[in-house]
């Protein structure tokens, strides 16, 4: 359970974990293009929605050349692009007063100096108890020089029943292999308290994310065949129409694994393939998922072309228009070996999942925005409505969408209408956006409010991180150690590389057709 | 939450009278007819979360429900039976009629709504349970939501047949003519249902971001002796508001424990509690302002006089403004729309947890009713 104390006897009854406490939220890149595209809009939702503490405000910090007008103008035009909600006129001047900025250099202890004076300043004028969230919206290069400087600040407060709290959110990439994100760990636990780290993946805010927990533990009839009896395997897509983009100088550094799969898709596996746990709370999930993160079965320099294809887009269409290949795009190298896309293979070697194969694809300009999870359930045997060996019925899918439209949907097989005995396949279909008619909270809006709960459920834990990557470095290390100058490609604007389709169809299985 | 600014693409019609042995025949044919309507290669799925049973007993009442109906399929798929007693039907004692309510999707259409009208005569009234029990769809959740001016179980057999068939009663206290003896027959049949139905009152989500801005304002982080010491709170409310204003105090007696001591009206428009804790007197003044909406629109925290006491007022614009006395804290003012009837039903048809908060709110209110000298 999250550390929440209180004595307000009006909160007596209420559930704790969904209670955000009084804090300022100080926005490390404060003027940056996380910061305008996805908190300030999150946090600004979060207030015309009420969900907001009302003791609360924002420090912007950043270099940027900005005060509290500019930055709440800043503020405001992120919001009028990206936000759910429309900017409300007659609201936003009184949101708009919880907007601070302050300006410098992140490594300059003069600025922590004032950024704790104007911290104290706005806890007495907001009625703020001194607690603090952090949030690191910044190059992964930069997190050591903010955590040091924050501790040395006396800016971070110690975790006991008597102090306010300090919290510290940390976005990926934690690091870009297994040594450089222990690093980074152990950099964060030299100040802060693991319990007020929140390694943060916007993926495991998404409501569908959050509802596979609640499908597969709250219905009966899932539980009992999840398991390698019944499910013959399992898809997993992320697939991204747009190229490199701007983020050039990071991803070439970076590449799908690393981008994508280390993170994202591992978090969305481990929800898939967890044990039931015990209890919602935050270390008894993480340990369950956890648990998933260590059956993984390592791909070895032996089986690795068996279990790995990796390719690069080529030039192609998209909407029927002429796009580059990767190395064509600016900020690309034209040797660059990085990958734009990858699929795997690999196992959950436990008793629940023994021998079910979990095929993983990602990358960028594929033919559409697309992320879903599939679970393949196993062919009924070749008899009565499945006798026919050349046309053998579909199975069952269970698909979790992911993005663009939540939702989820069944497969199941049905008479035709007639005197024939004719089955076809029929979709049930469940969209979140249809049936309930109203629209989700965004993802960061759900895990800012999880922060100032104190609830780290949906937030990754230093073990977490660290064997995911050691799961993640033993592929990089077969790589680097083959000294690739070429990789396959695939064109533009559609699924991937043959080799990709050759990983699957191996086993006699399909990529679904998204 | 639904957002403000989302707009409704639900699409009805008038709808059509039928017989009441026909209606789900009736039902299926306006799905058929849709189908064949569209006839574009498109599909029609039906989504339905609930069974929604609601109870009215004027027709202004069954014209308002039926603007609201849109509202509430829109975010909350159901079937909805509208029943009104005390009615006027064109032919006999009970008149039925069907509607469909469809939205457009990116790859077909959607029916969210199936709408069951029955208009029963006064002597006819006792027959609408018996309706209602014939068109619920099985294996899903029903909520009946009164909608009636009269106090639920003052409705005597009508609703107790109803609240049988249902897991779930919403039901509005605003415009009850008299709180006191309103609020103690729903306090009684609460507590007497409370094992097996959710109870709830639209006016417990209506002030819900007072609650939520007392609890987190005047939070003994914050303001570290205002809860525990507070002696004197004044509530200015509109027309028809008393008993909303009632279960925001019942709410903040029950949660800091105070005792009902004593009530009565001290004029038309002002009534005044003593409550008792910790050997302390607290007293509640509550004020009927001559005209504005059914609200709440001031509240008035004192525990330390000049030095302690914080204000809460209603201002223009959907916004409330807190006022904080000798404090370097300037005015600070919060986005408290006040949501419709159809957003709050909507809302609470989705949540069926049993709120304990809302119940012990309830008790203390009996309680309150318990001392007030009529």
């Amino acid at each position: 359970m999250p550390n929440i104390k209180s004595d307000n006897p009006l909160i007596a009854g209420k559930n704790m974990t969904h209670v955000p406490q009084p804090c300022t939220l100080v926005i490390f890149g404060g003027g940056g293009d996380l910061s305008r595209r996805k908190l300030l809009p999150a946090v600004y939702n979060q207030a015309l929605d009420g969900e907001l503490p009302a003791n609360f405000a924002v420090l912007g910090f950043a270099l940027e050349d900005m005060d509290d007008v500019s930055y709440r103008d800043f503020a405001k035009k992120g919001v009028e692009k990206f936000s759910r909600q429309a900017v409300d006129d007659h609201h936003w001047p009184d949101f708009e007063r919880c907007l601070h900025y302050l300006q410098g250099s992140f490594d300059n202890p003069e600025v922590y100096q004032q950024m704790k004076k104007r911290l104290e300043e706005i806890e007495a004028t907001f009625g703020i108890p001194g607690n603090r969230v952090f949030y690191l919206a910044i190059p992964p290069a930069l997190i050591e020089t903010c955590v040091r400087q924050l501790k040395a600040a006396g800016l971070v407060m110690p975790v006991d029943d008597v102090s306010p709290f300090s919290r510290i959110i940390v976005e990926k990439p934690i690091g870009r292999d297994l040594e450089s994100a222990r690093q980074v760990n152990a950099t964060l636990c030299s100040s802060f308290d693991e319990k007020q780290i929140y390694r943060i993946d916007h993926y495991l805010g998404k409501e569908t994310v959050q509802n596979i927990l609640a499908m597969r533990f709250s219905n009966v009839i899932f539980e009992p065949l999840w398991n390698s009896r019944y499910i013959d395997h399992v898809q997993i897509t992320v697939a991204e129409e747009e190229g490199v983009g701007t983020r050039a100088g990071y991803y070439d550094r970076a590449g799908a694994l690393r981008d994508m799969v280390q993170n994202h898709i591992l978090q969305l596996l481990t929800l898939i393939a967890m044990e039931p746990p015990w209890s919602m709370s935050a270390d008894v999930m993480r340990d369950h998922r956890q648990s998933v993160l260590n059956c993984l079965r390592p791909i070895t320099s032996e089986n690795f072309d068996q279990h790995v294809v990796r390719a690069q887009y080529g030039s192609g269409f998209y909407h029927g228009e002429d796009v580059p290949g990767y190395r064509r795009e600016d900020g690309v190298s034209q040797d660059s070996t990085t990958e734009t896309f990858i699929a795997l293979k690999l196992f959950v070697d436990n008793w629940r999942w023994a021998g079910v194969p979990f095929y993983i694809r990602t990358g960028k300009r594929m033919p559409k925005r697309a992320s879903e999870i599939a679970i393949q359930f196993k062919s009924v045997p070749p008899i009565l409505f499945n006798a026919n060996h050349d046309q053998p019925l579909e199975p069952n899918v269970l698909a979790l969408s992911i993005q663009p439209n939540e939702g989820l949907s069944l497969r199941i097989a049905t008479k035709l209408p007639g005197a024939k005995l004719k089955v076809f396949p029929v979709k049930m279909d469940f969209r979140y956006g249809a049936t309930f008619g109203e629209q989700s909270p965004e993802a960061y809006e759900r895990l800012l409010l999880d922060v100032m709960a104190g609830d780290a459920s949906l937030f990754m834990r230093r073990d977490m991180v660290e064997s995911s990557w050691s799961w993640i470095d033993t592929i990089l290390n077969t790589w680097s150690s083959s000294r690739t100058r070429w990789l396959p490609e695939y064109s533009a604007g559609t699924w991937g590389p043959l080799e990709a389709d050759r990983l699957i169809e191996n086993d006699n299985r399909k990529w679904r057709l998204l | 939450m639904t957002s403000k600014n989302f707009v409704s693409k639900v699409i009805t019609h008038p709808p059509k009278l039928v017989k009441i042995a026909n209606i789900e025949a009736e039902l299926d044919l306006l799905w058929a007819q849709f189908n064949q309507k569209i006839n574009d290669g498109q599909t029609v799925m039906r989504a339905c979360m609930s069974n929604l049973i609601i109870y009215c007993d004027n027709a202004e009442e069954l014209q308002v429900i039926s603007k609201e109906i849109t509202a509430i399929v829109d975010v909350h798929p159901a079937r909805v039976l509208l029943l009104m007693g005390k009615g006027k039907p064109k032919t006999g004692n009970l008149d039925a009629s069907v509607a469909i309510y469809y939205t457009p999707q990116p790859d077909g259409w959607q029916v969210c709504g199936e709408r069951i009208d029955v208009i029963a005569t006064e002597d006819s009234t006792e027959r609408l349970p018996s309706v209602a029990r014939s068109q619920l769809i099985g294996d899903l959740p029903t909520t009946l939501w009164w909608a009636s001016r009269q106090p639920p179980p003052e409705a005597k057999e009508v609703f107790f047949q109803l609240a049988k068939l249902a897991n779930q009663i919403i039901y509005d206290n605003m415009g009850w003519t008299n709180p006191a003896k309103a609020v103690a027959a729903m306090t009684r049949w609460v507590s007497a249902e409370q094992d097996v139905q959710i109870v709830y009152g639209l006016a417990w989500r209506r002030f819900s971001i007072w609650r939520k801005l007392i609890r987190e304002v005047l939070d003994p982080q914050v303001a570290p002796d205002a809860l525990a010491n507070v002696r004197l709170i004044e509530l200015d409310h509109g027309p028809h508001a008393l008993p909303m204003t009632w279960l925001l105090v019942g709410w903040l007696s029950s949660q800091l424990k105070w005792r009902a001591v004593e009530g009565k009206y001290i004029s038309d428009s002002e009534s005044v509690w003593r409550f008792r804790h910790n050997h302390r007197d607290i007293k509640v003044i509550a004020r009927r302002l001559p005209k504005g909406n059914p609200l709440i629109y001031r509240l008035l925290f004192d525990w330390d006089g000049e030095k302690g006491r914080t204000c809460f007022e209603r201002l223009a614009n959907e916004r409330i403004g807190i006022i904080e006395a000798l404090s370097t804290v300037p005015p600070r003012v919060f986005n408290a729309q006040t949501p419709n009837r159809a957003t709050l039903v909507s809302a609470q048809l989705a949540h069926r947890d049993r709120d304990k908060v809302f119940e012990n709110a309830m008790k203390a209110c009996n309680a309150m009713a318990d001392v007030f000298q009529k």
